[in-house]
């Protein structure tokens, strides 16, 4: 048991590899194995692909629901539903957000901002910090990073109200590069570990025939390693962009002009009916707004993410 | 010149000590690599050092006094401390998340992990299904609770309309008014919305895991279910012990679902911690109390997280 245990791959591992424990399927192609067995193989299939459209529309439809209902005009939305107005669908709750009174767009902007350079500023301070603790030998550097991991044992929750006192002496209260400062610090953790990671992987003989080759600490970063680690690069902004895109405690604490709220923060405010009375299709429709970017992003980079999560990114 | 840096590195960033076997003059390529190395590092120190580590000390401080938000304090020693013991709002809220916690984390774990078992296999199609069921986690719980505030209005929302047509409740339900229904609505969606991240933390676990086990275990006449119990549950205890502390972590530090569809209501009656914390220092500007409840807030979630490490370090050794 002790060898299988310590011969699992933890950090190797992609998310291609190993398969399944006991999930054999023989596949479409049963090959030699007689027509009998092909059948029961393909009932199998059958049976599986079913029960996966089946559970996969638990947790699809609601939001496709949503993106539905978010196209039905504001008095089909608030009102008892009939079947005269239910089907009647129109682009108004969003012409409404993205213009007028109601306007979301700024907010919209101001997460993508936000977002965008959480990503950046994550992906870069994590791929130094990962170069050193990966590559170099430094006095305390164990304790080093030992602190680094530590933001991942404070939630950034507990420690919102000194930071708001804090940032407001820095003036980084309603200030997008303060609130991304404050989303890349508590995403660091995420981005050290699987940096180092990254840098850990790198054959030996790479690094060792580039400092041959005299080149310099950030030439051989810049020209050699970055290739090679750009994988992980990928995963360390992913994690930091999503994180940042939905984060509401911290906008919510930090930003109190409105013209720099961000997306869920505005949309928070028009729940509450800031904005005059509550209108529960701009709602609906600013919701599917922020969620559409999320999906994109994910689906695109998916194997990024899911690389994050089997090197155990999550654990800290 | 290769030859004598070589073994100077012959551990990148190993386990502290591995260097130390060689007593050896720090050579300038040494030299060299250990200002780098802090260079490299000073951004990542810097910021956590700022934005996580400051604020912590900070709010130890501030927990000591009578922070007002504006305006002059002074020291009231550990008054602030003992008067949460009589401060019935902060108890409740503490009530209330572990009850809200104890709820949602077992059936997080058992429909993620039934979850995991389906997508596990590399069968046609499980990318997608992945993919599909992860996507409520990915979209955010912030965006869903506006599509469930919207849902929960009596006689307009779907789930009155849905609900009515099974006879379960009447149509004119105010689930966002009601304590228990409130509670029990968004318990639902928080399931819904986290199993996927207990289904992709135990899948990752259990494609660890070497076939060939499962092989042997077939040979010898295993069923099904005595491989999943007998293999998988014990070699994923790691995984298993993950996604348990994220999940009882992130219930614990609720904040998004009770403020968006409750905001605490009925009275405090669905408040967790952390929205007590947020009203009494941004709504009763009372900093000094709001930090001491946050010093709470830290211990306990730096003991779960500590059990954490210590249970998985065991279980690598």
């Amino acid at each position: 048991m002790a060898s299988v245990r310590s011969g699992r791959p933890q950090s190797g591992a992609t998310a291609t590899v190993g398969h399944a424990g006991n999930g054999q399927a023989p596949g479409p192609r049963a090959g030699r194995a007689g027509r009998r067995a092909g059948g029961r193989a393909r009932d199998g299939l059958t049976l599986f692909i079913v029960g996966g459209i089946l559970i996969s529309a638990v947790f699809v439809l609601p939001l496709l629901w949503e993106t539905f209902r978010s196209l039905q005009p504001e008095s089909t939305v608030s009102n008892p539903p009939s079947a005269a107005s239910f089907g009647h669908l129109t682009f108004a709750n969003y012409r409404a957000l993205l213009s007028g009174q109601d306007d979301i767009l700024r907010n919209v902007v101001n997460s993508l901002i936000v977002g965008v350079l959480t990503a950046l500023l994550t992906a870069a301070v994590s791929t130094l910090a990962g170069y050193g603790f990966g590559l170099f030998r430094f006095r305390g550097s164990g304790l080093v990073f030992g602190l680094v991991l530590l933001a991942f044992m404070i939630p950034f929750q507990a420690v919102l109200t000194p930071l708001f006192l804090e940032m407001h002496f820095l003036h980084l209260l309603n200030n997008l590069v303060g609130l991304a400062l404050f989303y890349t610090t508590f995403n660091l953790p995420v981005g050290v570990y699987v940096m180092r990671n990254s840098f850990l992987q790198v054959p030996r003989e790479i690094v060792d025939a580039a400092r041959v080759d005299g080149a310099s600490v950030s030439r051989t970063l810049m020209s050699v390693l970055r290739p090679l680690v750009l994988p992980g690069i990928a995963t360390a902004a992913l994690y930091a962009f999503l994180f940042s895109w939905t984060e509401f405690l911290g906008a919510l604490s930090f930003m109190t002009n409105d013209s720099l709220f961000t997306l869920p923060v505005a949309l928070s405010n028009a729940e509450t009916g800031t904005y005059g009375a509550v209108n529960y299709g701009l709602l609906l429709a600013g919701a599917v707004i922020a969620m559409i970017p999320c999906i994109v992003v994910y689906v695109a980079l998916q194997r990024f993410y899911v690389r994050g999560l089997v090197s155990g990114a999550l654990k800290g | 010149m290769a030859a004598t840096e070589a073994p100077g590195r012959a551990a990148p960033g190993g386990r502290a000590g591995a260097g130390r076997l060689r007593p050896r003059r720090r050579s300038a390529a040494d030299r060299r690599d250990a200002r780098a190395g802090l260079a490299l590092t000073a951004p990542a120190v810097l910021l956590v050092g700022v934005f996580a580590l400051f604020p912590l000390g900070f709010g130890v401080y501030i927990s000591l006094t009578n922070w007002p938000l504006v305006g002059a304090y002074h020291f009231v020693g550990l008054s602030n401390y003992t008067g949460l013991i009589h401060n019935s709002v902060f108890l409740q809220s503490i009530l209330f998340t572990l009850k809200y916690t104890a709820i949602v984390t077992i059936p997080i774990f058992v429909v993620g992990y039934a979850l995991a078992v389906f997508v596990r296999s590399n069968r046609r199609g499980t990318t997608l299904f992945r993919t599909l069921i992860f996507l409520p986690y990915i979209v955010g719980l912030v965006a869903e609770s506006f599509m469930a505030v919207v849902e929960l209005q009596p006689s307009s929302g779907t789930a009155n309309f849905v609900l009515s047509r099974l006879h379960l409740v009447t149509d004119t339900t105010a689930w966002t008014v009601h304590t228990g229904l409130a509670t029990t609505a968004i318990c639902i969606l928080v399931i819904w919305f986290a199993s996927g991240l207990t289904m992709m933390l135990l899948m990752a676990g259990m494609q660890g895991i070497p076939t060939d086990i499962y092989e042997s275990a077939r040979v010898d006449g295993a069923s099904w279910w005595s491989a999943e119990r007998r293999i998988t549950l014990p070699l994923l205890r790691r995984s298993i012990a993950l996604s348990l502390i994220i999940s009882v972590v992130g219930s614990f530090l609720a904040f998004n679902q009770f403020f968006i569809i409750t905001d605490g209501g009925p009275g405090t009656s669905t408040e967790s911690v952390v929205m007590s914390i947020f009203q009494t220092a941004f709504a009763d500007t009372d900093v000094g109390l709001a930090s001491a409840m946050s010093v709470v807030l830290v211990i306990v979630v730096g003991l779960i997280t500590f059990i954490q490490f210590h249970y998985l370090q065991r279980d690598t050794d």
